[in-house]
């Protein structure tokens, strides 16, 4: 078992580091107050493949290993969240799922704008009567002739404000929507496409997360994704990926709340002496640095699981209810490291602190994680 | 245009180590980068090669590990790298420095420039490049800002105090590289396709016919006697009162302490 990186994701992990140091720390407050989305940023982002990271080659990506991957994700995030969530979903639910269970024309035509940057994908499953409950879909895909007429209603779309290309998911069949369950490529401009309101989210502020509403959208048949009822399959494959791309993120929410917190307890003097002096504060950073190292090698070991082809789904799961906890208690215990500085908006650990938060609901909830690690568990044989 | 590129892998600022017995830095893969200045050097040549065609051979003296700042190099457009690497080279100073870099250079041959950075961020004397003009018997320009010119003489333009100086020398020559330029980062492919397509050299003394009375320590002409950390002591002070009573007892410390008079 070998626990070391190679140099070439050295490399990699160097370069986001950079990258995510000069380009995002200078702005990440900035955009999170003004819920702005740094499109300056995106565009350098797009150049250095980062919107590409695992898509083949021949489509203009970069042909990353998964640990090279996660390695990104958590640089980006452990600066700024916000474009870590945005490179997350645009990577792992949009981009790869794409290039999974795409058709050659499909792939030929989606994939080079989205693996550029010149792209952005969205993943639209959440409604507001189906969360949790996939199957509760209420979005319908009627076929006409060469096309299928979509109407459907998602919230809480990441990236809703400035996606070009959506993976929209809905029922073919109305009467029995788990045998209608499909996904389906829609492209912003189509007519009936509109994009709903913003979420006013407390974290994650310069990720435009918006509700996306479909009204009678014409939609080529061709841009079905996967045959008619494959959805449930495709939605399961990007959130088994995905999972592990969200992890990567909370590692580095968590790692940026411990690296601020840190830096605070070495300067701050209370009893004449700096804090990171007092036993009761290190003994805080020696929990969160445990934490964080745990949260790191359990997604690390799931990308390498899913590099090896094995079966993702437990371990992708454990990785990211581990890592999303992690980020939380964290980010909160670097709250309480700052005092009541730790609750201003002068100092970044609140921003870690929103943002953390969202690492345990999005992409499956704690308890759905819970529900599917059990079923990994209790499924398998003794030894 | 033949162009070789001497980079060094240097200890990150806030990582500095001194082993406590020889003075000498203690590196490890995580704590070193490539010396900035040299990424200067690196884009001007792959600036010169985008307009004069050519290759960029990057080289390097040190430890194993400084095979990293040979692969950054890769990734952002040399297109070979040498690792100069010899426990006999520990504790080289500029000069004994300069010799095993020479050496290397006499082993590679054929070359038209040779490229420095201006210094380093880590040992900063500044001294590698010049000295290695001295060795190899070559021209030498510093703080090199434009390079023209291809065949015979190359049109050199540098700043110095206020004045743009136009220079022309004859090829082969040396450069020091003013940092005065952006650098940029090599993108995931640029990065994914140095270790498919290259791979790294690597040389010892015996491979260059080196001296080893030349390099390290015995090479060394100077050696560090002793070290002694520098602490900064920061306090702050703050001045109460209204606005007027403020500025009063700023303006009084002030001048107490010789900053006004
Ligand atoms: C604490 C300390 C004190 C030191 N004091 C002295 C001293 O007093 N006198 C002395 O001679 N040395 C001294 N050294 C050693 C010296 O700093 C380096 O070991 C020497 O090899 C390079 O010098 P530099 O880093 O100053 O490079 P500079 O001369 O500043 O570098 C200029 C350029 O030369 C090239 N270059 C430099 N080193 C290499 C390399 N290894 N491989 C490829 N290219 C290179 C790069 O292009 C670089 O940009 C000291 C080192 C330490 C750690
Ligand atoms: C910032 C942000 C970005 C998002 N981005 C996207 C996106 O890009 N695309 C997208 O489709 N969605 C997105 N979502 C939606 C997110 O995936 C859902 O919020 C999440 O799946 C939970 O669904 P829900 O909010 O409806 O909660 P509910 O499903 O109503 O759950 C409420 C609570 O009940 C629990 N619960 C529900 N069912 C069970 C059960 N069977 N057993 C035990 N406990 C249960 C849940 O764990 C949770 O604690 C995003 C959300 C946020 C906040």
């Amino acid at each position: 078992m070998d626990l070391t990186l190679s140099i070439q994701q050295r490399q990699i992990r160097r370069m986001a580091r950079q990258f995510a140091k000069t380009e995002l720390a200078p702005i990440a407050k900035e955009i999170d107050e003004e819920g702005r989305f740094p499109w300056e940023a995106v565009e350098k982002m797009g150049a250095l493949n980062f919107f590409g990271m695992q898509a083949p080659r021949r489509y203009g990506g970069a042909e990353l290993d998964s640990i090279s991957y996660c390695l990104v994700i958590e640089e980006i995030s452990r600066l700024c969240a916000s474009m870590g969530l945005m490179l997350a979903v645009h990577n792992s639910v949009v981009v790869f799922p794409l290039n999974q269970f795409g058709s050659d024309e499909q792939k030929a035509k989606f994939l080079p704008p989205l693996a550029s940057g010149e792209k952005i994908g969205a993943f639209c499953l959440t409604e507001p009567n189906a969360g949790s409950d996939a199957m509760a879909i209420e979005s319908t895909a009627i076929r006409d002739g060469d096309s299928y007429i979509v109407n459907a209603n998602k919230i809480f779309v990441t990236n809703g404000g400035v996606a070009d290309t959506l993976i929209v998911f809905v029922s073919v069949n109305p009467e029995d929507v788990k045998k209608g369950f499909s996904a389906i490529l829609v492209e912003r401009g189509t007519p009936g496409f509109e994009v709903g309101l913003l979420e006013n989210n407390c974290g994650m502020r310069a990720n435009p997360v918006t509700s996306i509403v479909l009204t009678d959208c014409r939609v080529p048949r061709t841009n079905l994704l996967g045959r008619e009822g494959d959805g449930f399959k495709v939605a399961m494959a990007a959130l088994d990926t995905g999972r592990i791309g969200i992890a990567a993120q909370a590692v580095g929410i968590a790692q940026g709340a411990l690296d601020v917190s840190l830096k605070y307890a070495k300067e701050r003097i209370q009893f004449r002496v700096p804090l990171a002096r007092h036993q009761a504060i290190q003994m805080m950073l020696a929990d969160m640095g445990t934490m964080v190292e745990a949260a790191r090698l359990l997604t690390l070991k799931a990308a390498h699981v899913r590099d090896q082809g094995g079966d993702l789904s437990g371990p992708s799961a454990m990785a990211k209810l581990f890592a999303g906890r992690t980020a939380s208690k964290v980010a909160s215990m670097g709250v309480q490291i700052h005092g009541g500085y730790g609750y201003s908006k002068d100092y970044p650990i609140e921003r870690y602190f929103r943002d953390a938060r969202v690492t345990e609901i999005y992409e499956g909830t704690n308890e759905i994680q819970q529900i599917v690690i059990a079923r990994e568990l209790l499924k398998g044989g003794e030894d | 245009m033949e162009i070789i590129v001497c980079i060094k892998q240097v200890v990150a600022g806030d990582r500095v180590k001194i082993d406590p017995r020889t003075y000498s830095l203690v590196r490890s893969a995580e704590s070193s980068h490539i010396n900035p200045f040299d990424l200067f050097a690196l884009d001007m040549a792959v600036q010169l090669r985008k307009k004069y065609a050519g290759s960029i051979t990057a080289l390097t003296m040190g430890p194993k590990i400084s095979e990293e700042v040979l692969w950054e190099a890769l990734s952002l457009g040399a297109d070979r790298a040498i690792l100069l690497s010899d426990p006999r080279c520990a504790a080289s100073d500029t000069l004994a420095t300069s010799y095993v870099l020479g050496m290397g250079i006499r082993k590679i041959g054929r070359f038209d420039l040779i490229l420095c950075g201006m210094r380093t961020t880590d040992g900063d004397t500044g001294q590698v490049g010049p000295q290695l003009a001295e060795e190899l018997n070559l021209p030498h320009i510093g703080n090199v800002e434009k390079v023209e010119g291809e065949r015979g003489l190359l049109r050199i333009e540098r700043l110095t105090d206020g004045f743009r100086e136009i220079l022309e020398v004859s090829l082969p020559a040396l450069l020091t590289v003013s940092p005065r330029r952006t650098v940029r980062l090599a993108s995931l492919i640029e990065i994914q396709d140095a270790f498919t397509r290259c791979s790294i050299e690597s040389w010892n003394l015996e491979d260059l016919k080196a001296d080893p009375a030349k390099a390290g320590i015995s090479g060394s002409g100077t050696w560090v006697e002793g070290l002694t950390p520098l602490t900064q002591e920061k306090s702050c002070v703050l001045i109460e009162g209204d606005p007027r009573q403020q500025a009063k007892s700023l303006l009084k410390k002030l001048i107490e302490r010789n900053l006004l008079s």
